[in-house]
Formats: C-alpha cells, structure tokens, sequence
C-alpha cells in the first residue's frame, strides 16, 4: 500500500513514468495473471489492472448541491469523424438516475444494464423508484463478484451514479473493486487528482444547480490536458429542481454559457 | 506487436489496464478487405472492396440487409458476421412486430455492441473477429454507425473499417464537411474515391470487386424501389455508372510508384492477400 | 365442523384409514399432489370492473372520456377510480373490464416508458408504437388462454397526426373516427357516429366536449354500471391533459312516470 501511495503523489509529477514505478512489483511473478489470485503482499493486481483502464479514460464528475446533481464528462474525441452529440457517455438509469463513467465504454453500458434492472426491479417489487443509494449498492455488489473468480475480469470503469430521491440529492462512485462510496463531490478518470483538489474549493452544499454546472464545466475543461489530448467534448446532465427531477441533458443555451465561462476562466488561470 | 504475459486470455488486464485479446480481434477486422460509409442529410450510403480466393471462385459477400431501414458492411470474420447479422435481424423484426416502427439504427448497433462486450470479458469466448459499418435510416435521419469487437459503437458522418482504411479515412477527413449536402452521385462519387484509396498498387475498382449499398430516396440512375427509400445493394452492371464518374487520382502517382502518398498505408503491402478465411 | 364429540381429536376417516378398511390401492392419498391433476382453471370472468370508454376524433386530435366508477358486480365499489392513463408525451389509454388487470397494464407500460426513456435517443413511442404493443399483449395472452379482461381505446397525437385505435382481450384490433368500449358500444356508438363521421375535422373542442358529455348523460341514464363522475382527456398538438373529475347534470323528473320507480301513486 505504501508504494501506491508514493505513486499518487508522484502522479503529478511524473505521469507516464508512475506507470512503470506501481507496476515493477507485479510483472513477471505470475500474481498477476487472475482476479482470483492474491500476491505475496495481499494486493489483486487484476483489480488495480482495471483501475488503470479508468485512469486512461476522460475525466468524469458529478457535484452533489443543494436542490440537485450535475454530472459532467471529458469525452475525448478520438476522430473528427465523429458526429458531435452522438455517443454519449452519460446514460439514464430511470427517470430521476444518471450515470457517468470513466474506462471501458462497452463496460459501462453493461453497468447501466444493470442498474436499469435493478431500477425495474426495485419498481416489480415495491412500486417505488429505486434510491440512489440502493442501486450503487446492487452495482457495486455485483462489481465485486467478478474481482472473484478467474473466469471473468473485473469491469474496467468506475461509475458515477447521481440522482435525486426520497432522501434528496445523492451521488455515489462505484469503483472496479467493487468499493461503493457516497460524495459531495465525485471525479474519476484521468483528471480526477486535479478535478478533486478544484472539487474540495467549492461549498457544494450551497451552490444552486446552475452554478454547479458552471463550476462543473469550468473544472472539466481544467483537468484538460491540451498538450497531450485530442480534442475533447463536454458532455453534461443534471437532475434536481431545474429539470423536475429528471434526469436530462443540460439546456443547450445554458451548456454554451458554461463553456464560454469555462474558457474564460481557463485564460485567467492560466 | 509482439507476444506477452498478458494476452493469452481476455479475462487478463494488463498492467497499462488494456486488453491484448480484445487488441488483437481489433487485427482481424483490419486483415478484411476495406469498407466505407458516409452519409450526408438525405441518404447513407456503404461502399466495399470484395476479395476471391481465385480465378475459379466468386467474390465474397460484403453487405447484408439487415431490414428495409438497415443495411451493414463487414470486414473481418465473414462467419462471425452472419451470426451478427441474423442476430440484427431478429432484433430489427422484433422491434416491427411489438411496436410497428423501424427499429432505431442506434439502439440495434449497440445491441450487437453489448453481446460483443460479454466476449470481453468472460472465460472460455473470445471477442468477435468482425467490424461493421452499419447504415441506417430511422426517425431521427440517416445515420452511420461503426460497430467493433471492442463492444464499442460510435455515429460518425463518415468512416471506414478494414485492409488500408487509413487511407481511406485519410480521404474522408479532409473531404467529410462536404458530405451533408452531396446528392446520392457525389455521395457515392466520394466513397468510391476513399475506397480506391485502400487498394493496392496494380489494383483498380471495376464492376466485380466494388458493392454499394445505398439508404434513402432514388438516384438518378435508379429504377424506383420498394419500399421507396429502402436499402439496396448496388453490384455488377449497375455499378459500372458510378464507377465512370469517378475521377482521375488527384495526386497522379507519376512514374515513381509512391507508397509515402498513402501516409498511414497498412504495415506490409499485400499483407492482406493471403488471408483467405476473412471477407 | 364435526359435530359428533366422539371424533374430535382423532385423524378424518377422509383422511387417514385407522382400521384398514379399505384395500391399499383404495386407501385415503396426503402425499403432495400435482399441480395439473385437476386441470388448471384461468380467469373465466372479470371482478372489479370499469364499463364503457368513449373517444372521437375532433379537429386538433383526439378526445375521450370514461366515468371514476370501479364496480363489484352490481355494487358500485370504488367511487373515484381514474380509467385514463397517459403513457409517455403523446398517448392516452382508456380501459373498461377488469380493474386489476389494467394496473397490471398501466405498470407493463410504465416499464416500457422507463425503458424508452433511458436510451436517450431522441426516439420515443407514440400512439402507434404502444397500440401495437398493446395489441400484441392482448393477443398473446389470450393465446395462452390467460387473457387480460380489458377493452382498450388507444388515442393520441404525434408527428402532427390523430390515432385512435381499440383492442380488446381477444386481441381484436379495430379503428375508426368514434370508438366506444363495453356498453357504450351499444348506446353511445350510434350517437357518437352521426355526431362525428365526416366532420373529424371541423368539430372544435368545445363541441367535441360536448359531443361526448352528451354521450356520457345518456350512458348514465342507461348503463347501471355507470356513474355521473367523469374525466374527458384531450391529446392534440398540445400535448396530453387529463382534466379532473366532472359531474355530469342530469334530470329525474320523467321517472316519477316510470312504474316500480319511487313512491308508487297507484
């Protein structure tokens, strides 16, 4: 544990080359080959494999405010061909649910299937929208068995779900190890140290929805790397007071504003 | 490339967090011979480069209908297409039956994506060995779709999968703004362009080795179809029109036979050749 | 209940052969019993029911209308039961028949919105879509035998066009300008087609309200499995609305005329 720690805080630093630093105590013994193996040290490589799937993705966050959720993603475009709008990366869960998800996008889309049975289950069963809280719950669960066996690999995302139910606005990360945990504010992916540290300045709990979109977009085009990245495209929904408690694409008039915003205060950051 | 720990299995991350089994079905569509789509605001339109294994053989099937409002173009795995392709197609009929509407293109490319997606991640499977491009007409327009082993599906106005592709998109990308307001000629006009970009020094597109496959209303040197609109596959004879309008290469390859005109051309010319399994 | 003391307490002869009486292959069976052996037995009649719904095209869309009366029989059980459902922007869905299995429905097509919802695709289902749905339901149902006891009447406006369609639980499909379930299939139906066959697109609202207002009274006048309670949903360019609970005005006068009526005079 000590030498992930090291890596954390040299992430910043060094980039690329932590890689090779977390990784030299795995590769080559053999406890790295299956989820279902332990090294010497008591660490499942397979698990913290998958973590670097996510690690390698766009950034995505979610803030949890006052009267909603805003969550925002990094989507990084790998081909001018690409029709903008398109492919999303933020998907429904039921009506008052999102998901945004950083690593494997096949992965992800087999995440929000099941979460969407859970939703309909938790309907079958006691004719009440599923909590946010109880779906994270069933996803990280269900996460978790496939860092058990050899036979299946642990799912390459981590998972933002944010929403709006009977106990208010909640936003959960499930990770690949099946770790399940409750945030004001939520960022994984590549940016996600620098996407925290902006995330720890905010007061969430009193930010309206609109301004969380505007520091939401603000911190997205932030952890951009331009030097490094391609093109990338912000994509952002929200669910709460100013959308009916629904979960919904942010307005295309108020998304514009928050990018012009974002690129503005980019400038003067910088 | 070469051989390691890691990718005997596609249940193994590595330690960079990728996945070598899911990386090397994405090799299997690039041994398929190329395929284009494009799509402007009226039609989508695939374009394919057919192979034969020899003088006694016909030329392997590219396209499938898939429904009148669907129709795809394979490179890979030709029999890993089928089982695809007839999955699409129950689904494409479910959709008519429960709901009496054409199945939304997006949502029958992500259903293959998902079934895709178990291969990557189960023992005892491996990912499929085909990619699609997959056009589409359904209530929000024309679409195009690419489909790959990988479980991933993305919409793009124009792309193309397989053997030299590169050049091809190389084409597309610096013609792509154009596409929405081309008419069905120019449309196929310009795939038929991108296409020729994937062929080898001494090969050419004629009228056995080149299928078309067109959604969206009549073209000028069409006779109606039924349903008006619907998918078909142009091949033979009726191709020969398209292939006249083609125009000379632009940059004509003068007497020094110029590989470095093609930037990223695929890694060792005719490569491609003795892959007899893929279409 | 066994009223001689003497066989209190011990096992039923039915039950249990204490003396041999019988020879083995007579003797009483307890042992668990399959499931079929009797046959099975599906719904041969719907219990807690709703009666007629009414719906005609107007000039802007679609309107219909069915009373809040759930009955038991011939007891007017439940007083305040809403029989027009909307599902998701542009449709409205009417049943008569069994109450329960149309909450079965309406929680069948609330999956089905959730589900068309999540995708996110700009796609989503309108009168047609769920008209067929709904009509292949019913068919399969009542291929297993097992149907759903409902008469349905699907309205709705998409894409600047009206749909109105009925299905019932023999899947039986059927469209035309005026529709009418149940007893009102009977009553109403005439009333509604002189009222409305080719004029679907000169009736404005306020007449179209009317029209079926009208119908309504004489149902209730009619049908002793109505009420004078009602709700009328609109679905046009507008979108869908679902007004409140409206009383119908009626006169008793002509009764007193009517023998076994009231105080009888002579």
């Amino acid at each position: 544990m000590i030498s992930h720690g090291l890596t954390r805080l040299s992430l910043r630093v060094r980039g690329k080359l932590t890689c090779i630093l977390t990784t030299m105590t795995s590769i080559g013994t053999g406890y790295d080959l299956s989820a279902s193996t332990y090294s010497p040290d008591g660490r499942i490589f397979q698990v913290e494999y998958a973590n670097k799937a996510v690690e390698n993705s766009g950034t995505a966050i979610g803030l949890r405010v006052k009267d909603g959720v805003v969550l925002a993603v990094e989507k990084l475009i790998h081909s001018k061909l690409l029709v903008p709008g398109a492919n999303r990366r933020i998907q429904t869960v039921d009506r008052h649910i999102g998901m945004a998800s950083a690593g494997l996008l096949a992965d992800s889309r087999k995440i929000s299937q099941l979460a969407r049975d859970s939703g309909a289950q938790t309907r079958k069963q006691w004719k009440e929208p599923l909590t946010v809280k109880a779906l994270s719950d069933t996803v990280s669960w269900n996460a978790q068995t496939y860092t058990l066996y050899s036979s299946v690999r642990p799912f390459g995302v981590s998972t933002i779900f944010g929403g709006v139910d009977k106990s208010g606005p909640s936003l959960y990360i499930v990770e690949p190890s099946g770790v399940c945990l409750g945030y004001h504010g939520a960022a994984v992916g590549k940016g996600r140290q620098l996407a925290k540290t902006e995330l720890e300045k905010l007061k969430l709990s009193e930010l309206s929805m609109r301004e969380a979109v505007m520091e939401a977009a603000r911190i997205i085009y932030l952890v951009h790397d331009d030097n490094k990245e391609k093109e990338f495209e912000l994509e952002m929904t929200w669910v709460g007071v100013e959308s009916n408690d629904l979960h919904l694409p942010v307005p295309a008039d108020l998304l514009e504003e928050a990018k012009k915003k974002a690129k503005d205060a980019l400038e003067t950051f910088e | 490339m070469f051989r390691n720990t890691y990718d005997s299995d596609n249940t193994v991350f590595s330690p960079q967090g990728r996945l070598h089994q899911v990386e090397y079905a994405l090799e299997a569509v690039k041994q398929g011979s190329a395929a284009v789509g494009l799509r402007s605001k009226t039609h989508a339109i695939l374009l394919a480069l057919k192979r034969s294994t020899g003088e006694l053989a016909s030329y392997q099937q590219k396209m499938f209908r898939i429904d009148d409002h669907v129709g795809i173009a394979i490179a890979g795995l030709t029999s890993d297409a089928r089982v695809l392709s007839n999955f699409m197609r129950q689904q494409a009929m479910g959709e008519r039956m429960i709901f009496n509407r054409p199945m939304p293109v997006n949502r029958l490319v992500s259903s293959i994506a998902d079934k895709a997606q178990v291969n990557t991640q189960e023992y005892g499977r491996r990912p499929y060995g085909v990619g699609f491009l997959v056009i589409g007409q359904d209530q929000t327009g024309p679409h195009l779709f690419e489909f790959s082993p990988s479980g991933n599906s993305y919409e793009y106005y124009a792309m193309s999968i397989g053997a030299r592709s590169q050049s091809a998109k190389t084409y597309l990308e610096k013609h792509y703004e154009s596409f929405a307001d081309c008419n069905l000629e120019d449309l196929i006009r310009h795939g038929l362009h991108a296409l020729r970009e994937t062929l080898q020094q001494d090969k050419e597109l004629n009228v056995n080795n080149t299928s078309v496959g067109i959604i969206g209303p009549m073209g000028q040197h069409e006779k109606p179809i039924s349903p008006p609109g619907s998918f078909r596959i142009l091949e033979g004879d009726k191709v020969e029109v398209y292939l006249q309008s083609m125009e000379k290469k632009e940059e004509a390859p003068a007497p020094v036979p110029a590989p470095a005109s093609v930037p990223d051309a695929a890694p060792a010319p005719g490569s491609d050749e003795d892959v007899q399994m893929s279409g | 209940m066994d009223h001689f003391p003497t066989n209190w307490g011990r096992p039923r002869n039915d039950a249990f052969d204490a003396y041999a009486t019988y020879p083995i292959h007579q003797r009483p069976y307890n042992g668990p019993k399959d499931t079929f052996a009797d046959g099975v037995q599906r719904t041969q009649q719907p219990i807690v029911t709703g009666t007629s719904v009414l719906a005609i095209k107007y000039k802007d869309g679609v309107m219909m209308a069915a009373d809040n009366l759930a009955s038991y029989g011939s007891l007017a059980r439940f007083k305040d039961v809403q029989r027009l459902h909307q599902v998701g922007n542009y449709t409205v869905i009417g049943a008569g028949g069994d109450m329960s299995d149309f909450q079965y429905i309406q929680y069948i097509l609330e999956e089905l919105s959730i589900d068309e919802i999540s995708a996110q695709d700009g796609h989503e289902l309108g009168p047609i879509e769920i008209h067929e749905y709904m009509s292949q339901l019913m068919y399969a149902r009542r291929s297993k035998m097992n149907p759903l006891w409902n008469s349905l009447l699907i309205g709705g406006f998409k894409d600047g066009k009206r749909f109105l369609s009925y299905v019932d639980l023999l899947g039986t499909t059927y469209s035309a300008s005026t529709l009418a379930t149940g007893y009102g299939a009977f009553i109403a139906q005439p009333l509604l087609r002189k009222a409305v066959e080719g004029r679907e697109d000169v009736i404005t609202e306020e007449e179209a309200r009317k029209i079926l207002e009208d119908s309504m009274r004489v149902l209730f006048y009619r049908d002793a499995r109505s009420m004078n309670k009602f709700q009328i949903a609109t679905i046009s360019s507008a979108g869908v609305s679902i007004s409140d609970s409206m009383q119908l005005e009626t006169a008793w006068s002509f009764a007193e005329n009517i023998r076994g009526y009231g105080a009888q005079t002579q």
